[in-house]
């Protein structure tokens, strides 16, 4: 293994492992406590105490609720959010790529044809327009952006299916009277599914933004429930009397989606043909 | 040319039918706009009036045709809120969405085309595998944090610009920057990858074996190759890019088509948002076509498949 690679590899953990503490062990400290609010101590800087002498690590917001415990909330709603967003649309996007790429003909034009036309619709307009109308409670918010993600899994599969339904282990099962439905489940599935993971690793990243983009709107999360987009844009308004209430949830959402890019990054091929690259030319 | 030209212009027509009737459909299944527009205390004489006068008593067939035959027109009726012109106020607000995206848009572009030759041409695989990295890493950055942190170095903190509305020409630098750092790093790993994949090219092995400096091969050679894949996704991205527009308008209070949609969502104001997001499609889908164009004008390859 390349030193290149191992670099990537550490800095990936060490974000990792900073989001992994704040989800799995703040929620087991006494202090853990998202939702009770004590004006007598809103806005409290990082460090800060509270009137009983407490410390308050990230400080607090408007409503004096505490800023680390909103965090660890915030953490796992966008992490559920963002893993079934994710699951939605690789299961969507697997089956219409791969039935458009078998059966060819009408499936596929109609398939590419939608697909084609939810791309003319920028992600975040279609998010907007469609959450705002629809409402957006935390599984309404996963299943609506897994529906609009589908299009990069179905491109995959279908590639893959076009050229794996002329091979002959595929002809073979067809010509011995096996179903479509049998040789999509038996024989282009388990070919197609280790792609379409990956390209779902590297989407993971792209949907928690923007699932902190709409709850940033207004448009996603909803109050009370904490959300690192939310905390960002209710920070906003104290930027110059407390930075840190933008800053702070900024900053775990930037180390949970570098860390899920850089780990990606150097498992897959990319970063193979990185070390690649680095062989001179012959010059 | 013809009949690929021909082709595509129908697809575009059909895209930008498929988006007026999906916007339509999901516009009505959210729900009824009295309730919210009208006074608690209205009777249910005055909520039948504004029901009739703005449509809303009919049957949803005899809505979408009447909404289709007066988009042709370019009507897509009246704000419930301000009581004007729907489309009026999206064309009042799109020069100010413009100016921001065409502005990111070029200097994103400008700036990634110098870095990824710079980084190319010094032949280092550490400045290069430095420079991706630091690409990487502000795409995990959500663009709304990054404007919000620009705005606490460069407003809050130092005082140098000012950080919501527009006017002067300081008003346009933060959030351009913003969306054009986003850009810079799209198309710096674009550009690295496909530059490297010329690299590899029988034709460029040739040409260090004639004795050519590495220089002129990657400038006269490799350039021209590596740059059409750039143009399409740079094609492809102004539209993302008027997607990025809409958050970075509410993050600096730039009066744009983005911020006026938004505003509109929360209001419920139907026209507004549908006249806002055919506008914007329309954009989308005659930028797409454009670019298409552009590439089988360049690749011949592209128009006689």
């Amino acid at each position: 293994m390349s030193p290149h690679i191992t670099i990537t590899t550490g800095i990936a953990f060490v974000l990792l492992g900073c989001v992994f503490l704040l989800l799995v062990v703040v929620p087991l400290l006494p202090t853990y406590d998202p939702y009770t609010q004590d004006l007598a101590s809103s806005l409290l800087l990082p460090f800060e105490r509270l009137d009983d002498g407490r410390l308050s690590v990230f400080g607090t917001d408007k409503l004096g609720r505490d800023v680390l415990s909103r965090m660890a909330l915030a953490g796992w709603v966008s992490l559920f959010i963002g893993l079934s967003a994710v699951a939605v649309s690789m299961v969507i996007g697997t089956v219409l790529g791969l039935a458009a790429g078998y059966f060819r003909g009408w499936v596929e034009t109609a398939i590419m044809a939608l697909a084609d036309l939810q791309l003319s619709i920028p992600r975040v307009l279609l998010l907007i327009a469609v959450s705002a109308l629809l409402g957006s409670t935390v599984v309404k918010l996963a299943l609506l952006l897994g529906l609009t993600s589908w299009v990069v899994y179905g491109r995959v599969a279908r590639a893959l299916a076009l050229s794996l339904r002329e091979r002959e282990f595929v002809l073979s099962a067809v010509t011995q009277g096996a179903t479509p439905a049998w040789n999509i489940r038996k024989h282009l599935l388990p070919n197609v599914l280790p792609q379409v993971v990956i390209v779902g690793s590297f989407d993971l990243g792209q949907i928690i933004i923007l699932e902190a983009s709409l709850s940033y709107l207004g448009l996603g999360v909803q109050p009370p429930l904490p959300s690192w987009g939310l905390m960002i844009s209710e920070g906003q308004s104290y930027l110059e009397l407390n930075p840190w209430l933008s800053v702070i949830p900024g900053m775990a959402l930037f180390m949970l989606v570098a860390g899920v890019q850089f780990l990606t990054q150097s498992i897959t091929a990319e970063g193979a043909e990185e070390r690649e690259l680095a062989v001179k030319p012959l010059s | 040319m013809i009949s690929f030209l021909l082709r595509r212009l129908l697809q575009s027509v059909l895209t930008v039918l498929g988006v007026l009737t999906a916007t339509f459909f999901l516009v009505r299944l959210s729900g009824d706009p009295t309730t919210l527009l009208l006074p608690v205390e209205a009777t249910p004489e005055d909520v039948a009036n504004f029901r009739a006068a703005f449509g809303l008593d009919q049957s949803w067939l005899v809505q979408y045709v009447k909404f289709l035959a007066s988009v042709l027109e370019g009507d897509f009726g009246t704000s419930l809120r301000q009581r004007t012109s729907a489309l009026g106020l999206v064309l009042e607000r799109l020069p100010a969405t413009m100016e921001l995206a065409l502005t990111a848009f070029i200097l994103g572009l400008v700036l990634a085309f110098l870095i990824g030759l710079a980084t190319r041409m010094s032949n280092s695989a550490r400045l290069r595998s430095a420079v991706m990295w630091i690409a990487l890493a502000r795409q995990a950055i959500p663009v709304f944090w990054f404007g919000l942190l620009l705005i606490l170095l460069f407003s809050v903190t130092l005082r140098w610009l000012p950080s919501l509305g527009r006017g002067t020409w300081a008003h346009l630098v933060l959030p351009a920057v913003t969306l054009a750092t986003y850009e810079i790093a799209l198309y710096l790993r674009l550009f690295h990858s496909s530059l490297a994949a010329e690299e590899r090219q029988d034709y460029v092995r040739t040409a260090y074996a004639k004795g050519q400096s590495r220089s002129k091969i990657i400038i006269r050679h490799m350039l021209p190759n590596a740059l059409l894949p750039l143009i399409t996704i740079a094609g492809m991205n102004l539209g993302l890019l008027l997607g990025g527009t809409v958050v970075t308008e509410t993050v600096f209070s730039w009066p744009g088509v983005g911020r006026l949609i938004v505003q509109s969502v929360s209001q419920r104001d139907y026209p507004v948002i549908i006249a806002g997001v055919f506008v914007v499609c329309l954009i989308f889908v005659v930028i797409n076509l454009v670019v298409d164009m552009l590439y089988a004008w360049l690749d011949p390859r592209v128009r006689l498949s």
